[in-house]
């Protein structure tokens, strides 16, 4: 089935997609083997999947519409009960979870962006509404302090996560919305869709400061490396591109399949080693090293 | 039948010759009344429609129609030899009484509003449907004119269903014609069925809206549908094979059929999809169909679907792209 999304802790890939089970594999080993398996997570398969900064926590969203939280104790994830019955009624298509793993965001497909404190029952503590086009991706900050979602409309919004303002309003893209990233720093976020072209906007005024364009086909995925020296995408025709932030240029394209990548994530930097993962509609996790020493 | 759409038939006394033949036929029998039982004769004649078997797959449109055939007539009497035969004729009698008063009156009138005026005597709505199509086909109507639309011949017993010349059969959703009914069904395993006994196989594939009911439907032809369950193993097609459409298919060529081509899912989609992931064993993890499950959650994961129509902008329009899609699986 289907792998629609990757999360990535430190020492491991969790997968989520059309099967009912997550699937999770360690980084820390070369060949990156299988080491859990949750069966039955979601019995009709599940569209995003996130994790804190520490790996200790990971969030998932099925096509139920069920929002369930998972924790994990010495690299061994199991369900969290609690939490997953606080967010009974936690509608989100696309969810984002905070570095410390406190706050979730979700975007539905009424285009309202909630956000929960998972430190106090899940408490919906935030609740913006947009146009109302289907919200179909959303990022937070590293820093926590923005919420940014992108929209079956083309619509891109910045949300200031304290006030719950937005500091000003993007010029989005004209068709659809299927991902948006915010650098590790915080100071760009890239969004892209159907229009084929990424688009990078300054987040402290809003002004779109790039584009890069190149892909043919849809673009599904954004990962920034975490020194947010490369731009990942990939796209419903397959391929796979990394982008310099130094030259503003493609520096490499994989095209190793013609089905479509739904995910792909930036893996942490092992010594001068950047690596990546992705995976999409041939089912499998493909990872990939970039010697950029 | 086809389905039973609420277009009312256009027997408003326009059509001359309608009008004609249900005064002729009326006046006739009335006349055979008055006469001794023994010289009355009392008898309608109905044309036969297309039959089973002069059916067979048009390879340039892919659909199902009906070869030129010999012309042939059916009696129905009274009294009538067997009883089937005298409900028969009284059936067709009444019809043509209502039809009769629905002219008269400029009433608009559709096959399922006749059905329902004595839903006990007509037993079932494919009775009046038939007859309908069978009147229409008498008298030399235009099936169109009558707006009356049937696709798919019943299958009765004892028909003869010629298929040595058949290489495949195509099911296409097409308006009007969704979830199939039992005839529908029936003639399909009928064909099925005659194919197990020859050498070359016979292929069906199904290309259904890239939607949740397009997959429904193809469902329904290839496993049988919940309503009947205790009927599926006699009428389902195992062997049936997924044309399209896929909504990758009008992703993938954006350059030729645009982004445009593609539509939303709207609520009622989502929880169609959710409901048919969740509830029907088909579309279960570890059931039969990976690929469907998979496409349901991509259309839910893109929010996108897609309708057949599409294909009529593509190259060599609908019929080019079921051609070259065959060539591809065959």
């Amino acid at each position: 089935m289907d792998i629609f999304s990757l999360a990535v802790t430190e020492k491991q890939v969790l997968t989520a997609g059309g099967s009912s089970d997550i699937k999770v594999h360690s980084t820390a080993d070369a060949d990156f083997p299988l080491v859990q398996s949750i069966d039955n997570a979601h019995n009709v398969g599940c569209h995003h999947i996130v994790t804190d900064g520490r790996g200790s926590r990971a969030i998932t969203s099925g096509f139920d519409g069920k929002i369930k939280v998972w924790v994990c104790q010495d690299g061994y994830w199991a369900a969290e009960q609690k939490l997953t019955a606080d967010l009974e009624a936690a509608k989100a298509w696309a969810i984002a979870l905070s570095e410390d793993g406190q706050y979730l965001a979700g975007v539905n497909q009424e285009g309202r962006i909630k956000v929960w404190d998972l430190a106090a029952d899940a408490t919906q503590i935030r609740d913006h509404e947009t146009k109302g086009s289907y919200g179909t991706c959303i990022d937070l900050s590293a820093d926590g302090r923005f919420i940014a979602t992108g929209h079956a409309d083309g619509s891109v919004y910045i949300f200031t996560t304290e006030t719950g303002r937005m500091p000003f309003s993007l010029a989005g893209l004209v068709k659809n919305v299927r991902t948006v990233a915010f650098s590790p720093a915080g100071k760009i976020l890239a969004a892209a869709g159907d229009t084929r072209v990424i688009v990078l906007y300054d987040t402290a005024s809003g002004e779109q400061i790039a584009s890069f364009t190149g892909h043919t086909a849809w673009i599904m995925s954004l990962s920034w490396s975490s020194t947010g020296e490369y731009l990942l995408s990939s796209g419903f025709d397959g391929k796979i591109k990394v982008w310099s932030m130094q030259t503003k240029t493609c520096v490499a394209t994989l095209s190793e399949t013609d089905k479509a990548v739904w995910s792909a994530k930036w893996l942490p930097k092992i010594g001068k080693t950047e690596a990546f993962a992705t995976a999409g509609e041939n089912c499998s996790i493909a990872f990939y090293r970039e010697a950029t020493g | 039948m086809a389905s039973h759409p609420a277009q009312p038939l256009e027997l408003n006394g326009t059509n001359a010759s309608v009008r004609a033949y249900i005064e002729n036929t009326l006046a006739t029998l009335v006349h055979g009344l008055t006469l001794p039982p023994a010289e009355a004769h009392l008898s309608l004649i109905l044309k036969r429609r297309a039959n089973s078997a002069s059916c067979m797959i048009n390879a340039v449109t892919g659909a199902l129609e009906a070869c030129p055939r010999v012309e042939s007539t059916r009696t129905y009497s009274w009294p009538g030899k067997t009883v089937y035969e005298e409900w028969k004729f009284t059936v067709i009698l009444k019809v043509l009484a209502i039809l009769d008063q629905a002219i008269r009156t400029g009433q608009l009138i559709s096959k399922r509003d006749i059905y329902y005026i004595d839903p006990e005597f007509f037993r079932a709505q494919y009775v009046i449907d038939g007859i309908i199509d069978d009147l229409a086909y008498t008298i030399g109507v235009d099936r169109g004119a009558l707006n009356v639309d049937t696709l798919i011949p019943r299958i009765e017993d004892g028909d003869q269903i010629e298929i040595s010349q058949i290489r495949w059969v195509l099911v296409i959703e097409k308006e009007g014609k969704g979830y199939p009914d039992l005839s529908t069904r029936l003639f399909l395993r009928k064909l099925f069925d005659l194919a197990l006994n020859r050498n070359r196989p016979l292929r069906f594939y199904a290309l259904t809206d890239g939607d949740p009911h397009g997959m429904a439907i193809m469902s329904t032809y290839k496993y049988g549908s919940a309503a009947h369950l205790h009927e599926n193993a006699r009428l389902s097609i195992p062997q049936l094979q997924w044309l399209g459409l896929r909504v990758s298919d009008i992703i993938a060529v954006p350059e030729v059929l645009g982004d445009k081509a593609l539509l939303s899912l709207t609520e009622r989609d989502r929880r169609k999809i959710i409901s048919m992931l969740r509830n029907s064993p088909v579309w279960a993890c570890n059931g039969p169909e990976k690929q469907w499950r998979a496409e349901l959650q991509r259309m839910l994961f893109l929010n996108a679907k897609a309708e057949i129509e599409i294909l009529y902008e593509c190259s060599g329009g609908l019929e080019g792209w079921i051609e070259r899609r065959m060539f591809r699986q065959e």
